[in-house]
């Protein structure tokens, strides 16, 4: 067993570090209490902050980043990641990895409590463990247990604030994983209280506890006076300086923009593309890009007429994507190529970032190629007497924004002159999460995101199908093996740059395959009241935080 | 009043009955007020924008121009263009099919449902007319839309659906006015007095109720086209309309509807066409139902 203290030496941008010691949690937590005078803290509190937010999620613990967005106010994990990527103490003070990297024993911060007065220990972060991989379904926390759950051989609590996971095998991704939002630890005592209560009323430990949630109006958040837990990316330790938060789901996004504007928010969520430039001026922007697989279209490589890769690259060529984003977005999000990963994912592989650029010539020169040689009166292209459908199905108004949608209809309009008919089909936000109307056979081609902090992602989205289950998060159903073997390799090698390469050929056989085409990355922006200072986006799955956050008098 | 079979018998008409017949032609044709001429020469325009909208086209409707996105109206773009640089004149007018239809359909819709409950309410019996009576106040407890949405929320949505929301959602009300109009008629005095010459019943109920009872409500209908049309617009604006790129009137202010603050045209071009529209359809039905309550005179 080796101490991570000395593990911590040079940065490396983008690669979750081992460890970080004990002594710089201290001496952040130390600082707060001797400095700056006490007189400037009391300064800052004070006040409830009216939080304009867009998609209301359909429960308020783990699943859709939309809800992580909200658990992140009220719930710690056990460890943070730092925007270059360092994994630094949050709920675990310290921590180290055996030689074989296959056990992992963390120091529980001691005097931490849940919002019902519940002790955090390590016995309570098992009893999280247990639930995420459950196989009770009312229990299981599904996407924990899709990145976690085939590597965890126990979790156990052999001292009360020591915690000893031990993996079946090396997973390198094991504590960046580990820091988002999908693992945000909960009361023991809440969890029991079944999955419904779990939804309505979830209890950690943040800075923050769910009061009420009327739904399709608001959370109202409460201050935890008794906070002592903030990580070690937080600007203070302590409890929120304000007194709550007002969470409220404005879907118009004119609306939403409007009451930043008419003062009846003092801060909002996703900045409308037409109001980008003119929220610049007027108030407070802070954005930041989504790690994870940026929006791509991905292409059903198992149903004609995608199953050929002429096809695929030729839609790949066929629009003016870049163009279609910088319009639709107002520059206000970037073009995002390479659909393997978002730009800001670490391992993005920036040679990708031109892949596909409008091509119509090629494009049509690929179809003939394919034999889609004839053209119906229409002027769409048919072979064998089919035409080259595609049904676009989206998530319109939830992930895929409105100005997303102007991107789905250039793509659309552009398509058509090679011979595309792209149908769009909207599926509506519940639809959508319970795969209705999303069945194999029933598309051509979906845009989606999922959020990640670097390239752990691609597992979730690239996992062959196995034992006869389908894996729903490939939706472009291209699954060959050389590609997971690629990926598992990348996901237990511990060397930087063998990793980095080895996640970099992935994303080559991906892009070179077209078995998705990148659109634009997720983004969080948001524009608040000039007075409302100190809010700030845990990079890199963005998540919106308001313990530092204070009005300023 | 003169019949068709007059006009066009072999007997020699003289020249001054000719003037006379002519004088009555002109009579009416001065006593329509300009305003339902201005309406139906638009409403003409819509229904030409229908069958041809080619005809009245500038641009291809769905044809993108990247570079020439949001331009506010010009002479290169009548209405202007919307985020993708598609000319909004063009879509309006490629729209007005759909929304017709849609308009059109419903009004069929409510109409046919609405004839099948009133006239059982109001011509077959205390008990029939009791239980739709009770039928219809319970659908009237909601509020109009409310099954329309509750369709569209169980199907998909798509023009067919938008047709069956609003046709369904609209109904009742017709259906309480035609079983009132039946009620109303069926106790007329020249009714009674077919029945006591001994008319049978079924040839009462065809000459003189339901003649008698459909003529205000031919002026309904019409009304409820254009009102159908709003409707069907109202719920595409709350993003229950048809999909996207359609542009469908709805549809539309839908799209717009993001960038009522920074590119109005996208928003009052399409609501003036519905406007338009209505209004129109609004001028001629309120003439119709003047006239057939022959409070103007008739041909």
């Amino acid at each position: 067993m080796m101490s991570l203290s000395s593990n911590r030496a040079e940065p490396s941008p983008g690669y979750g570090r081992r460890s970080i010691s004990a002594g710089l949690f201290a001496a952040a937590a130390l600082c707060s209490i001797i400095t700056p005078a006490a007189a400037a803290e009391d300064d800052k509190r004070g006040g409830i902050i009216r939080y304009g937010h867009y998609q209301e999620p359909p429960c308020l613990y783990a699943g859709w980043v939309q809800a992580g967005y909200i658990q992140r106010q009220y719930a710690d994990n056990l460890v943070a990641r730092t925007h270059d990527g360092q994994i630094v103490p949050w709920l675990a003070t310290d921590w180290s990895i055996s030689e074989d990297n296959l056990t992992y024993v963390f120091k529980i911060k001691p005097g931490v409590t849940f919002h019902d007065g519940t002790v955090l220990d390590a016995k309570a972060i098992v009893t999280n463990f247990e639930r995420w991989l459950s196989n009770d379904p009312d229990k299981v926390n599904r996407n924990g247990k899709l990145y976690i759950g085939e590597y965890i051989r126990s979790v156990t609590a052999p001292e009360p604030l020591t915690l000893k996971i031990e993996l079946a095998r090396p997973y390198q991704p094991f504590l960046t994983v580990l820091s988002t939002y999908f693992f945000g630890i909960l009361s023991p005592t809440a969890l029991e209280r079944g999955p419904k209560e779990l939804c309505e009323h979830p209890v950690g430990s943040g800075p923050f506890a769910v009061e009420t949630w009327n739904h399709g109006q608001n959370v109202i958040l409460k201050r935890n006076p008794n906070y002592n837990s903030a990580p070690a990316t937080a600007k203070h330790q302590g409890p929120a300086y304000v007194d709550g938060i007002v969470w409220k789901f404005l879907k118009d996004s004119t609306v939403r923009y409007g009451s930043l504007v008419a003062g009846e928010s003092d801060a909002i969520y996703d900045i409308p593309a037409v109001d980008w430039a003119d929220a610049q001026k007027r108030f407070k922007v802070i954005q930041d890009i989504t790690g994870g697989t940026p929006t791509r279209l991905q292409l059903n490589t198992a149903r004609p007429p995608f199953d050929d890769v002429r096809v695929r690259r030729a839609f790949a060529y066929v629009a003016e994507r870049r163009k279609a984003v910088e319009v639709s977005f107002q520059g206000s999000i970037p073009f995002n190529a390479n659909g393997a990963l978002s730009i800001s994912t670490p391992e993005h592989l920036k040679d990708l970032a031109d892949s596909y650029p409008y091509d119509p010539d090629r494009a049509n020169r690929l179809l003939d190629d394919a034999g889609w040689t004839a053209r119906s009166r229409d002027g769409i292209r048919t072979k064998d007497g089919k035409r080259l459908t595609v049904r676009l199905l989206y998530a319109g108004g939830s992930l895929i924004t409105p100005d997303g949608v102007s991107v789905l209809q250039i793509l659309q309009d552009q398509a058509r002159s090679a011979g595309f008919d792209i149908v769009l089909k909207p599926i509506p936000q519940a639809d959508w999460f319970a795969g209705k109307g999303r069945g194999i056979d029933d598309y051509e081609a979906q845009p989606a995101y999922w959020v990640a902090s670097s390239a752990e992602i691609l597992k979730i989205s690239w996992r062959p199908d196995q034992n006869g289950v389908i894996n729903a998060n490939n939706a472009s159903r291209f699954q060959p093996p050389e590609l997971w073997t690629l990926i598992e390799e990348a996901d237990r090698t511990f060397d930087d740059k063998v990793r980095l390469r080895l996640y970099e050929d992935a994303q080559r056989v991906i892009v070179d395959n077209a078995a998705v085409v990148g659109l634009f990355p997720l983004t969080v922006s948001i524009a608040s009241q000039p007075k409302l200072k100190d809010i700030w986006i845990s990079s890199r799955v963005s998540e919106p935080v308001f313990h530092d956050a204070y009005f300023e008098k | 009043m003169t019949s068709t079979s007059d006009l066009i018998s072999d007997r020699p008409v003289l020249p001054v009955q000719l003037l006379r017949r002519l004088a009555d032609v002109v009579a009416v044709i001065r006593s329509v007020p300009v305003s339902v001429y201005l309406a139906a020469a638009i409403i003409m325009l819509y229904i030409l924008a229908a069958v041809t909208p080619e005809l009245l086209q500038s641009h291809a409707p769905f044809r993108t121009d990247l570079r020439a996105t949001l331009q506010p109206p010009s002479f290169a773009h009548l209405l202007g263009t919307d985020q993708s640089g598609r000319d909004l004149y063009s879509r309006v007018v490629e729209g007005t099919r759909q929304s017709l239809a849609i308009g059109l359909g419903a009004t069929a819709l409510s109409t046919t449902l609405a004839l099948i409950l009133g006239v059982s309410a109001g011509l077959a019996g205390r008990v029939v007319d009791g239980v739709i009576s009770r039928l219809l106040e319970v659908l009237f407890a909601f509020p109009n839309l409310f099954l329309g949405l509750l369709l569209i929320a169980v199907f998909e949505a798509t023009t067919t659906t938008l047709i069956f929301a609003v046709g369904v959602g609209t109904a009742p009300g017709y259906a309480r006015m035609v079983r009132g109009q039946f009620l109303a008629v069926k106790g007329a005095g020249y009714v009674e007095a077919a029945r006591a010459l001994g008319h049978p019943y079924w040839r009462i109920v065809l000459r003189h109720i339901f003649p008698n009872a459909m003529r205000p409500l031919v002026a309904m209908i019409t009304l409820g086209f254009g009102q159908s049309i709003v409707w069907a617009s109202s719920l595409a604006f709350l993003g229950l309309g048809v999909a996207p790129p359609s542009p469908e009137w709805g549809a539309l202010l839908d799209a717009g509807r993001q960038f009522v603050t920074r590119a109005w045209w996208l928003e009052v071009m399409p609501g003036l066409a519905i406007i338009v529209f209505a209004l129109s359809v609004t001028v001629i039905g309120r003439h119709l139902q003047q006239r057939l309550e022959g409070r103007v005179r008739v041909l």
